[in-house]
């Protein structure tokens, strides 16, 4: 074990050594994420590297990347802060519970951005999806789809998280615009590939009757349940991951339309954004919410944008993305690198 | 107890060997310290500012798996294993925010007593289920676990919750100097006043007599039982107080907030040496392993390495420590 400790003692000299030297508007930026092995969390935090290159401000990104909760997630916070940050991104474990920590930051100088879901705390800036628009931006156009007539399935997230709560919102302010339609099942899918696919099979099993589908983003698996069960398609409501874009393409000249409304992990990128306009002076709301950009195949135009979205390299079920509009520079090369400054 | 750094060469003299027989009794007392240190010594290396700020930080992010690692410790001795200690503390930590929300300080502590009181009927069902049943304890208390994180759902469905700020303060404080964490003061008390008076007692005797050989304890008029239950309750009280420690650490209640602690407690009851064959060890050698789990990541932030390099870290001490035990072992019987 002292033979460890002298490892690390010898990297730390290292490093303390290898450390670039910072030139004049060159900020220093920590990252904390709770959630690994989740491809969607991955691309959050390259996107964040991408665009801290992208950017040309930023020495150095320090990364705070485990599986933890709330009181783990406290720690790292502390440890990023005494690790001498300009800035943190934070993608919180807990709406409440890092307040007391990210006022500590604040009350150091150190701008904090809680970027996907929002904190209570009022010294972060918070940068988020428009979760009400992304459920009413497909609802309203699966409605449209059906003429206002029909009945639909509508498969959900995780019962009881924010952000299942405020796409319910959004879904069902479309909803009550829409009286014609009525919703054949609610299933609560959790975000999982495989319980997603399962469902839609049980349902097709069953015998119920549905013109229509809308998902909370788990697209791909449930058109192959269908597709497995030689049902015909009807329209689908996904995300911009990279299975269904291509089935979007493909399937059309079998009667598939679909839109896939964007979640872009890009978000992360989008925090580091503000972060870097608030640490050169420029004033920002306490809140920013993107719009999602979505995007149908039933127009040429809709197929050509799809398939300029399209990457073969993307897994199945992982999101295509590309930066924000207005809140990232990146290259895809770049977001495919996932390598911060110095890296 | 295991042998981290004592020495096994021969020496001569009877007053050499009685010092060797007081260090090898309590290598862990002696070298785990040791080994906490050289750990911090290697934190301030890597990041030559440390300050009262990372003191506190790592005294608070120690807590819960401070206790979760004292639980485990007094279950394994007794020749036992205790899965469900995550769950456990999870229903302490959302009992504490749901109850004490809206309770002044007084009433917390109140709360807390009881709360601590629930920890231990916990353990004792957990213990009489085991005892009962005969069914392997890895299994009943892997079993009672689901059942402790149902309960915990139950108590409080998603993070929430809170407690006044006072109480809270009992772990987020400091006391004096900045330096010395509230957290420290009570994680000490709390194992000294729980744990001192069982190890000085015949209680404790009969849990390490069980743990070593359960026959001969048994030949010795040791209940077995009984003494297994008492192991159970011991940690049901430990567990309970690091439930409440996340709730003080985190000001909120998450009823899935244990998960992570049932392993990593585990992994600090062996790196603390503690056999996992039970009968030696003690509370104070995974006690100090937890803060040494817990300066792993917080090391590898300062040198930008991927965290997630803890869990090989963390696996990799693991493997040394018990090769190291087993090697001193080995030592001992050939000579």
């Amino acid at each position: 074990m002292k033979y460890l400790s002298a490892l690390a003692l010898a990297l730390g000299a290292t490093i303390a050594v290898a450390a670039p030297a910072r030139a004049d508007k060159q900020f220093v930026i920590g990252v904390s994420n709770t959630h690994i092995g989740n491809s969607w969390r991955e691309e959050f935090v390259c996107s964040i590297k991408a665009e801290a290159l992208a950017s040309g401000l930023v020495s150095k990104i320090v990364l705070a990347n485990r599986e933890a909760g709330p009181s783990e997630q406290i720690a790292d916070l502390r440890t990023l802060i005494s690790a001498g940050v300009n800035a943190i991104i934070i993608d919180p474990s807990d709406r409440k519970a890092l307040d007391p920590v990210i006022k500590q930051a604040a009350q150091r100088g150190i701008i904090v951005i809680a970027a996907d879901q929002p904190v209570d705390a009022p010294d972060a800036y918070i940068v988020t999806g428009d979760q009400v628009a992304y459920a009413r931006v497909g609802a309203a156009w699966l409605f449209k789809q059906l003429n206002g007539k029909g009945s639909i399935v509508e498969m959900r997230g995780i019962d009881g998280t924010p952000g299942d709560g405020e796409r319910k919102k959004g879904f069902d302010e479309a909803w009550a615009k829409n009286p014609g339609i009525k919703i054949a099942a609610t299933t609560f899918m959790d975000w999982s590939n495989e319980k997603a696919a399962q469902q839609m099979s049980a349902l097709l099993a069953s015998g119920k009757q549905f013109d229509g589908v809308w998902t909370s983003g788990i697209d791909y698996t449930v058109i192959e349940a269908i597709k497995a069960a030689h049902k015909p398609f009807v329209p689908l409501v996904g995300a911009d991951n990279a299975g269904f874009i291509k089935q979007l393409i493909d399937y059309k000249k079998d009667g598939l339309i679909g839109i896939a409304v964007s979640n872009s992990p890009a978000i992360g990128a989008a925090g580091l954004v503000v972060a870097l306009d608030l640490l050169q002076k420029k004033s920002h709301p306490h809140w920013t919410q993107v719009t999602p950009a979505a995007w149908d195949n039933t127009t040429d135009e809709g197929v050509a944008a799809l398939k300029a979205l399209y990457d073969p390299n993307v897994a199945p079920t992982d999101p295509v993305y590309g930066p924000i509009p207005k809140y990232g520079h990146f290259t895809a090369e770049q977001e495919k690198a996932c390598k911060g400054p110095g890296e | 107890m295991e042998q981290v750094t004592t020495p096994t060469q021969h020496h001569s003299g009877r007053r050499t060997d009685r010092l060797r027989k007081l260090l090898a009794r309590h290598a862990a007392l002696v070298g785990m310290p040791l080994f906490l240190v050289v750990f911090l010594a290697a934190t301030v290396a890597i990041h030559p500012d440390f300050n009262a700020f990372d003191a506190q930080s790592l005294a608070m992010a120690a807590l819960p798996l401070a206790f979760a690692a004292a639980a485990q410790a007094v279950v394994v001795i007794s020749g036992g294993i205790d899965l469900s200690i995550g769950s456990v503390m999870a229903v302490a930590n959302v009992l504490a925010a749901r109850t004490m929300e809206e309770a002044d300080f007084g009433t917390s502590l109140l709360l807390a007593a009881a709360i601590l009181l629930a920890g231990a009927v916990v353990g004792a069902v957990n213990g009489a289920l085991v005892v009962v049943s005969r069914v392997p304890d890895v299994i009943v208390t892997l079993t009672t676990g689901f059942i402790w994180g149902g309960v915990a759902l139950l108590i409080l469905e998603r993070p929430g919750g809170g407690a006044p700020d006072d109480f809270l303060a009992l772990a987020t404080g400091t006391f004096g100097t900045p330096w010395l964490s509230n957290s420290l003061i009570l994680l000490a008390v709390s194992v000294a006043v729980i744990w001192i008076p069982v190890r000085a007692s015949k209680t404790g005797l009969r849990l390490y007599a069980i743990g070593s050989d359960r026959v001969a304890a048994f030949r010795s008029g040791v209940a077995i039982g009984p003494s297994r239950i008492v192991a159970y309750i011991v940690g049901g009280l430990f567990s309970s107080i690091g439930g409440i420690g996340l709730t003080m650490t985190t000001g909120i209640g998450s009823p899935r907030a244990g998960v992570l602690y049932t392993l990593s407690g585990l992994a600090a009851v062996v790196i603390g040496s503690v056999s996992l064959v039970g009968g030696r060890g003690g509370v104070v050698g995974p006690v100090i392993a937890a803060f040494v789990l817990t300066l792993i990541p917080s090391d590898l932030i300062f040198l930008n390495i991927d965290p997630n390099f803890g869990q090989v870290i963390q696996g990799t001490l693991i493997v040394l420590v018990v090769m190291a035990g087993g090697l001193a072992t080995l030592a001992r019987t050939r000579k």
